[in-house]
């Protein structure tokens, strides 16, 4: 963890509940169940909330809101929703009629975050703060597509085609890409076989990829060293 | 071992009958679906039929604390003529209060999501939430994975573990730690320590945060700190930092591999106009690192000008690395009685970092429902997308749904 991580973790994690300490109350207060409150518009909500002093939720930016207060222990969304809507949405099923969502090329259905022709944009909305891409998909996801497409189709900048497939320029960019967007190589390789030539402590060129101070210590002891034994 | 589950998860439910006669309440959702739809990846047209199932079994007990619940799909793709595969997204018992106001407990396969990690798992969640002034919640069991595939794919040895310490002592105040591990194949994948912190202040003011340090690459994977107010009734204003550093399994090469920090600074305002229209505008600055950046710019209206219609618009704009898009959305319905019509469309015009033309995507869908009943509904959905890769492209599905 950096110094810049590490302060403003520390300011939020004690900071924070500090001043909320000194701002109310302290009488604990049991949550509201709102179970009854299941039928009701999203407006009817707001204007109860905005008397309790509950900033609005559910608006324009709820499916970026939403996973805050989904995770938080004691969440009142099963009042209201089923698991299945939640997994609709991040496992691809259908079961309430939502003729908003377009189907994907597996014929599972797609949340309506996904524009027209995803498969497209993907390259640029995946950079849109890329850990969403995981909150629903995995690498393996990734592979089961780019594993079937014919490799010298692909748009790649730092790619060229051949007749054989792609390869590789090998320029200063290609670190410096690497480090910004490791996960787009980890969709069309991933074993990490291509970075072995160079990479690899024990053949080649020996070019060390382990970011400054890199210890790897509890990789090793905990991830049991699998990914250590690639290259060492 | 999914005969084992669904024995195990039998049983429970046979205990959870009481001996003497109590009025179980069962409710039987289902929607019965044509699909038509076309593979880029393997050049076909495809049709499908999928049949979705949720069942829920409350009032198992006198005090209806128990209830039983699971959702399923079945699938049937005719032009692969592969068998029909199916889809187990939950079974599970959920016994709140099975310690009255101490302990809630869920078990079977469910979807639990901490601040340290989301997933579904076959197992167990013990939610000890009177502990004190804290809550103790625990949780357990099979990592249950689908990938692409309609079916299953779980290994043996996958598996996720998890604790979350939590307090809500102090009033409309949300504080949260926990810790999750994910094992694949016997080997430690990913080990997570989360924290989450929101708080409402006088004023209509909501602060919040939330963190996930990975153990294993001993580094932030995700930081978020927000304000969100309210200063005048109908105006909600949003800015947020968030950070975040690209992890991967422990078990994959590229955990080893130096990566960059990506950081996003966003404001958003909502207004509402009136009690029909909601008008939304953003702003996110987003940083690579090494001078490589993007905006992105987003505005729209969600608007329901009569009690029978309602549409929304919304148009972004991205500018910056990794590629240029422009992307407008309209969508419309207007119901008449049991009636409803739908349709809308996309507009994307894109040009990625690698492409030297922009390229444009555009997508229509037009659609209806009736309802026989409150309960019983057909639907149906007809697309046409025209992009890069077709010409035209037509998909669509066709529903039967009904809940009892």
């Amino acid at each position: 963890m950096n110094r810049k991580s590490m302060i403003v973790s520390l300011l939020l994690l004690i900071g924070l509940p500090l001043v909320a300490l000194h701002s109310r109350n302290a009488d604990a207060a049991k949550k509201e169940p709102h179970a009854d409150y299941a039928q009701m518009q999203i407006k009817e909500c707001t204007d109860c909330h905005r008397g309790a002093g509950v900033t609005p939720n559910h608006g324009a930016d709820w499916s970026r809101e939403h996973r805050l207060m989904a995770e938080k222990a004691g969440s009142n969304c099963a009042d209201c929703h089923q698991q299945s809507f939640c997994l609709d949405c991040h496992v691809g099923g259908g079961i309430e009629p939502d003729l908003s969502k377009s189907i994907s090329r597996r014929g599972d259905y797609m949340p309506r975050t996904h524009l027209a022709d995803f498969i497209s944009l993907h390259p640029i909305k995946a950079n849109d703060n890329p850990q969403n891409c995981y909150r629903c998909h995995d690498a393996a996801y990734c592979f089961d597509c780019h594993s079937r497409m014919q490799k010298n189709t692909m748009n790649i900048k730092s790619h060229t085609r051949t007749q054989a497939g792609q390869q590789f320029i090998f320029t200063e960019e290609h670190a410096r890409e690497a480090r910004r967007n490791l996960q787009s190589c980890q969709t069309c390789h991933p074993e990490g076989n291509v970075c072995l030539p160079c990479h690899s402590a024990v053949t080649g060129f020996r070019v060390n990829p382990h970011p400054r101070n890199w210890s790897g210590g509890k990789l090793q002891s905990k991830g049991g060293d699998r990914s250590c034994r690639v290259c060492h | 071992m999914k005969a084992k589950l669904v024995v195990l998860i039998a049983a429970i439910g046979v205990l959870c009958i009481p001996p003497r006669s109590i009025a179980v309440e069962m409710k039987l959702g289902s929607s019965t679906q044509y699909l038509w739809y076309n593979d880029l990846i393997t050049e076909k047209d495809e049709d499908a039929v999928a049949q979705y199932l949720r069942l829920n079994v409350a009032k198992l007990d006198s005090a209806g604390k128990a209830t039983i619940t699971g959702y399923g799909r079945a699938t049937r793709v005719f032009s692969t003529g592969e068998d029909v595969e199916g889809r187990l997204y939950y079974f599970y018992l959920n016994y709140r209060d099975l310690v009255q106001d101490v302990l809630d407990v869920k078990l079977g396969r469910h979807f639990v999501a901490i601040p340290s990690g989301s997933g579904l798992i076959d197992g167990a969640t013990l939610d000890f939430k009177g502990i004190g002034p804290m809550g103790l919640k625990l949780l357990g069991g099979r990592d249950v994975k689908f990938v692409a595939e309609r079916n299953e794919v779980t290994g043996e040895k996958d598996r996720m573990l998890g604790a979350s310490l939590y307090t809500d002592a102090v009033r409309m105040t949300h504080l949260e730690a926990s810790y999750m591990q994910r094992n694949n194949d016997g080997d430690v994948s990913r080990e997570l320590v989360g924290a989450a912190f929101s708080t409402y202040l006088p004023g209509s003011v909501s602060v919040y945060a939330d963190t996930k340090y990975d153990v294993l690459t001993e580094a932030t994977a995700e930081l978020l700190a927000g304000v969100k107010f309210s200063p005048l009734e109908k105006l909600t204003l949003k800015g947020e930092y968030y950070q975040s550093f690209p992890t991967f399994d422990a078990t994959s090469i590229y955990s080893v591999f130096a990566v960059n920090e990506y950081t996003e600074m966003l404001v958003k305002a909502e207004y509402l106009l009136g009690n029909a229209y909601r008008i939304s505008l953003g702003y996110a600055r987003e940083d690579f690192n090494d001078d490589k950046d993007a905006d992105l710019y987003e505005a729209g209206i969600s608007a329901r000008p009569s009690a029978n219609f309602l549409f929304d618009v919304s148009y972004s704009v991205r500018n910056g690395y990794s590629g240029d898009l422009d992307g407008l959305r309209l969508n419309g319905t207007y119901t008449i009685g049991m009636n409803s019509v739908s349709a809308g469309m996309d507009f994307a015009d894109y040009r990625r970092d690698s492409m030297a033309e922009s390229e444009i995507a555009k997508k229509y869908w037009i659609g209806a429902e009736h309802k026989f009943r409150q309960n019983v509904s057909i639907s149906a959905r007809a697309e046409n997308n025209e992009n890069v890769n077709f010409a035209r492209n037509y998909q669509g599905v066709v529903a039967l749904n009904a809940n009892f």
